[in-house]
Formats: C-alpha cells, sequence, structure tokens
C-alpha cells in the first residue's frame, strides 16, 4: 500500500516538475496555438476562400494542423533533460524509468492539449466547424493527443544524441501516427455525413491503449542505450 | 572477447555450402519465370499486356513486406540476444526492402498508367506500400545517425520492433480510410480466381526473387563480416604499433 502510494506521489511530483518547466514562460504555448493558426491559414491561401470545400477538408485542415504543430515541441521533451543530465541521475533513482517516462507523457499531453483546448473555439469559428461536432471533436482530440505524446516520447527517445534528430523525428514519427489521423478525421467525418462515429472512435481508444502499454516500456529501453553511451 | 566469432565461422562455413545452390535456383526460376510471364502466359481480357507487369509488381510488394518482418525478427534476436550476426542480417535485408517497396511502387505506378489512365492513385494497398518504405527508410536513416555503429543499430531495431507493432495497424487503418473514402472497388491484382496458366509464372517469379534477395542478403552479411574482421585486425595492429613505440 506504501509502495504504491510512494508511486502516486512520485508521479504526480513528476507532473508539477514538466508543468512547472514548461508554463513558466508561455512562449511554447503561444508558439503552438500561432503555428496551428499559421497552418490552416496556408491551407486555406492555398485551397482559396471557396466555402463549399473548405467545409469537406476543414476536419483534415484541423487534424494536420494539429500534428504538425504538436512535432516541432516534440524533440526537446527528452533531450533538455538529457543534456543537463537529468535522465543519468534519473537511471539511479529508486523510481522505475517507466513510471518517470509515463507521468513525462501524460504531463507533456496537458501540456500541448491545455493550449489547444484555450484555443478551440477560435478554431471552430476559423474552419465553420458545425456545432454538433464540438463534442466529438473535444473527445477526439484529448485521445488523439494522448496517443500522440505516447508516440512522441517513443520518438524523442529515438533522436536522442542522433545526428540531425531534429529532421529526422518528424520521418520517424510521421509514419507511426497516420493511424490517428485516419481514426480522428474518420470520426468527424461521421458526425458530418450524419453517422455513428463511435466505430472510428473505439479504433481510436484501442490504438491509444495499445501505446499506452508499450510506449513507456520501449522508451525507457531506448533511455537506457542512450544513457549507456 | 572474440569468441562471437565463433558463430560467424560457422555461417561462413554453412553459406559457403548453400549459396551456389541458392544462386543455382534463383538463375532458373528467374530465367523460366520470365519465359513464362513475357512469351507464354495469356494476355488478360481487360488489362491486356500490362497484366505481365504483375509477375514483378506482386512478387515484389510480397517481398517487401516478408522482408520487413524477417527484419524485426532479427531485431529481436539482436535485442534480446544480443547477437551480433542478426544485427547484421537486419542491416543487410534493410536496404533490399526498401529497394522491394521502391519496385513495387515503380511497377504498381506503371501499370496504373494504361489501367487507371493516371501515373499515381490513392489505392489502399499503394499508400500502404508508401508507409511501408517509409518504414525502410527510417530505419537506414536512424542506424546510420549516431557516432557508434553500435548505438544506431540498437536504436534502429527498437525502431523495427515498433514497426511491427504499427504496420498491420496503419495497413489496417489505411484499407478502412479507403473503404470509407472510395466504396467502389478497382481491379484487384491477382484474386483468387486467376488462370493457371497466369499462376505458373507468377509463382515462379515469386520464387526467383525470393532466392535472389536471399542470396543477396547472405553476400551483404558476408560482405559486412569481411568489414567488421578487416576492423579488428587493423585495430590489432595498431595497438601492436602502439605498444612497440611505448
Amino acid at each position: 500500500m506504501s509502495l504504491q502510494s510512494s508511486f502516486i506521489q512520485i508521479f504526480i511530483s513528476h507532473i508539477k516538475r514538466e508543468f512547472l518547466i514548461n508554463f513558466r514562460s508561455l512562449v511554447d504555448v503561444i508558439a503552438i496555438i500561432s503555428f496551428m493558426i499559421l497552418i490552416v491559414t496556408l491551407f486555406v491561401l492555398g485551397i482559396g476562400p471557396f466555402e463549399e470545400k473548405l467545409k469537406l477538408i476543414s476536419n483534415a485542415i484541423f487534424w494536420i494542423g494539429l500534428i504538425l504543430a504538436i512535432i516541432p515541441s516534440l524533440e526537446k521533451t527528452l533531450q533538455k533533460d538529457y543534456d543537463n543530465g537529468w535522465l543519468d541521475q534519473a537511471t539511479t533513482s529508486p523510481t522505475p524509468m517507466e513510471l518517470i517516462l509515463l507521468s513525462k507523457s501524460l504531463a507533456y499531453w496537458l501540456i500541448v492539449i491545455i493550449p489547444l483546448l484555450i484555443s478551440l473555439p477560435l478554431f471552430i469559428v476559423l474552419l465553420n466547424i458545425k456545432l454538433k461536432l464540438i463534442p466529438w471533436l473535444l473527445i477526439s482530440l484529448l485521445i488523439g493527443g494522448l496517443s500522440i505524446s505516447l508516440i512522441g516520447i517513443i520518438g524523442s527517445a529515438l533522436t536522442l544524441g542522433a545526428k540531425r534528430g531534429n529532421i529526422l523525428l518528424p520521418i520517424l514519427i510521421i509514419p507511426l501516427i497516420i493511424p490517428i489521423l485516419i481514426f480522428g478525421v474518420g470520426i468527424s467525418e461521421a458526425v458530418r455525413i450524419n453517422e455513428s462515429p463511435l466505430g472510428n472512435l473505439f479504433l481510436l481508444i484501442g490504438f491509444t491503449l495499445i501505446y499506452l502499454v508499450i510506449s513507456p516500456f520501449i522508451s525507457a529501453f531506448l533511455i537506457r542505450i542512450a544513457i549507456s553511451r | 572477447m572474440f569468441d562471437w566469432l565463433a558463430n560467424p565461422n560457422r555461417f561462413n562455413r554453412i553459406t559457403e555450402k548453400i549459396q551456389p545452390c541458392i544462386f543455382l535456383i534463383a538463375i532458373i526460376t528467374l530465367v523460366s519465370g520470365l519465359y513464362f510471364s513475357l512469351f507464354d502466359s495469356p494476355k488478360d481480357y481487360q488489362q491486356g499486356d500490362a497484366v505481365r507487369i504483375m509477375y514483378v509488381h506482386v512478387p515484389s510488394a510480397w517481398l517487401a513486406s516478408i522482408l520487413y518482418f524477417s527484419l524485426a525478427i532479427s531485431c529481436v534476436f539482436y535485442l534480446v540476444w544480443k547477437h551480433p550476426l542478426a544485427d547484421l542480417v537486419s542491416s543487410s535485408i534493410a536496404p533490399i526492402g526498401a529497394l522491394f517497396s521502391a519496385l513495387t511502387l515503380v511497377t504498381g505506378s506503371l501499370w496504373g498508367k494504361p489501367m487507371w489512365g493516371t501515373w499515381w492513385v490513392w489505392d489502399a494497398r499503394l499508400t500502404s506500400m508508401l508507409v511501408l518504405f517509409f518504414f525502410y527508410l527510417g530505419y537506414i536513416l536512424l542506424s546510420n545517425a549516431f557516432e557508434r555503429k553500435i548505438d544506431g543499430s540498437k536504436t534502429a531495431s527498437v525502431l523495427a520492433i515498433v514497426g511491427l507493432i504499427n504496420l498491420p495497424i496503419v495497413k489496417f487503418s489505411v484499407d478502412w480510410w479507403h473503404t470509407l473514402h472510395q466504396p467502389a472497388s478497382i481491379i484487384k491484382i491477382g484474386g483468387p480466381s486467376i488462370d493457371d496458366k497466369m499462376l505458373l509464372p507468377l509463382i515462379l517469379m515469386i520464387f526467383a526473387l525470393s532466392f535472389f534477395s536471399l542470396y543477396m542478403i547472405i553476400l551483404n552479411v558476408k560482405t559486412k563480416l569481411i568489414e567488421k574482421k578487416c576492423e579488428a585486425l587493423l585495430l590489432k595492429s595498431n595497438l601492436e604499433e602502439i605498444s612497440k613505440a611505448g
């Protein structure tokens, strides 16, 4: 019992630490939101201001914008801790590396998702998203964001100490998160054509659960390789 | 320290014997397969002569998938039992697999031009093959991205195993995506109702390309073994020189 409660305490303290580091300056938060707005703007500029066309692909634009906005900030989730030796210290602590990484990815999920939730009304207006879609969009955003951050931790552990890691990371990550995009857009599409989005939602949840199980172990394994250099 | 060399020696001894046989089988099946597929097989009543592209396309698609599977399996061997030969095998498979998936994409688009009227259609199989190609590319790039070779092989092995978990999901989701967006079915390449006269060259070509790639993989591993031995010898002679000078 005491072991369990101490694990939960460690878990919470790690999440607190990540929050302190990331929200101390609001630059990152503003960067994610403005980056996503710019991607959406680029898409609309490329397509033209046609209401009909936009209605068809606004869901896709939203999801691609989300993925592209998250990827650049992924790289430094572990890189900073690796560079200043924090990860080395963490491996010597009795806390399992898997637990630390799970809390790290959950913290990263919250850090990414909170600015997006704040700015969601903006995107609803910009992309002319229908009112009935909003609850489904919220759910799929929360679950999809979790799986993106779980895969992102793997990606950022893969490129620890690699040459040109910042270019390599998107190449490794994007093929892995294709299912999230398909299921996420599928939910919105199903709602748009008045069908049940539950099929896509369950697939998205299943995909997230798979990575919730394997991601901490895989990234802990990768970090042990990176530390041993 | 060099006791792991015992196994590569055994590998060399065994492959010494079977390599010519593999080469012979590959050549015989390739020649006969090409003859049957190019001259002695019927035209398709819909596709005409373009159906002959299938005899390269289907074997390469099959090989691209099976090679990724064996790549990931040998990565498991490398990570779990730390067998250096397994790493050499997986790093030899990777370029060949990438080549076959690229070949699948090229032949698919060559076939698509007369059939669909465009070079590229976002067909479910072609799309998942494109993703597979990027998995191969990611493996090759990551294994060369580190200062020390061993870090690259370990990290890239983990990526290959993650890919093994993720690829079926990608394949399924792309199929799912395709049925959502395009319910009309396109002509299936090589369905179950295939004529015997077409099946024979297809099977021959599958055997030919499989044995050819097996031969190439063995050749690759042997080359890498020789490279490793050269490095070790160089290191040894350098050390001897240093100790003499000291």
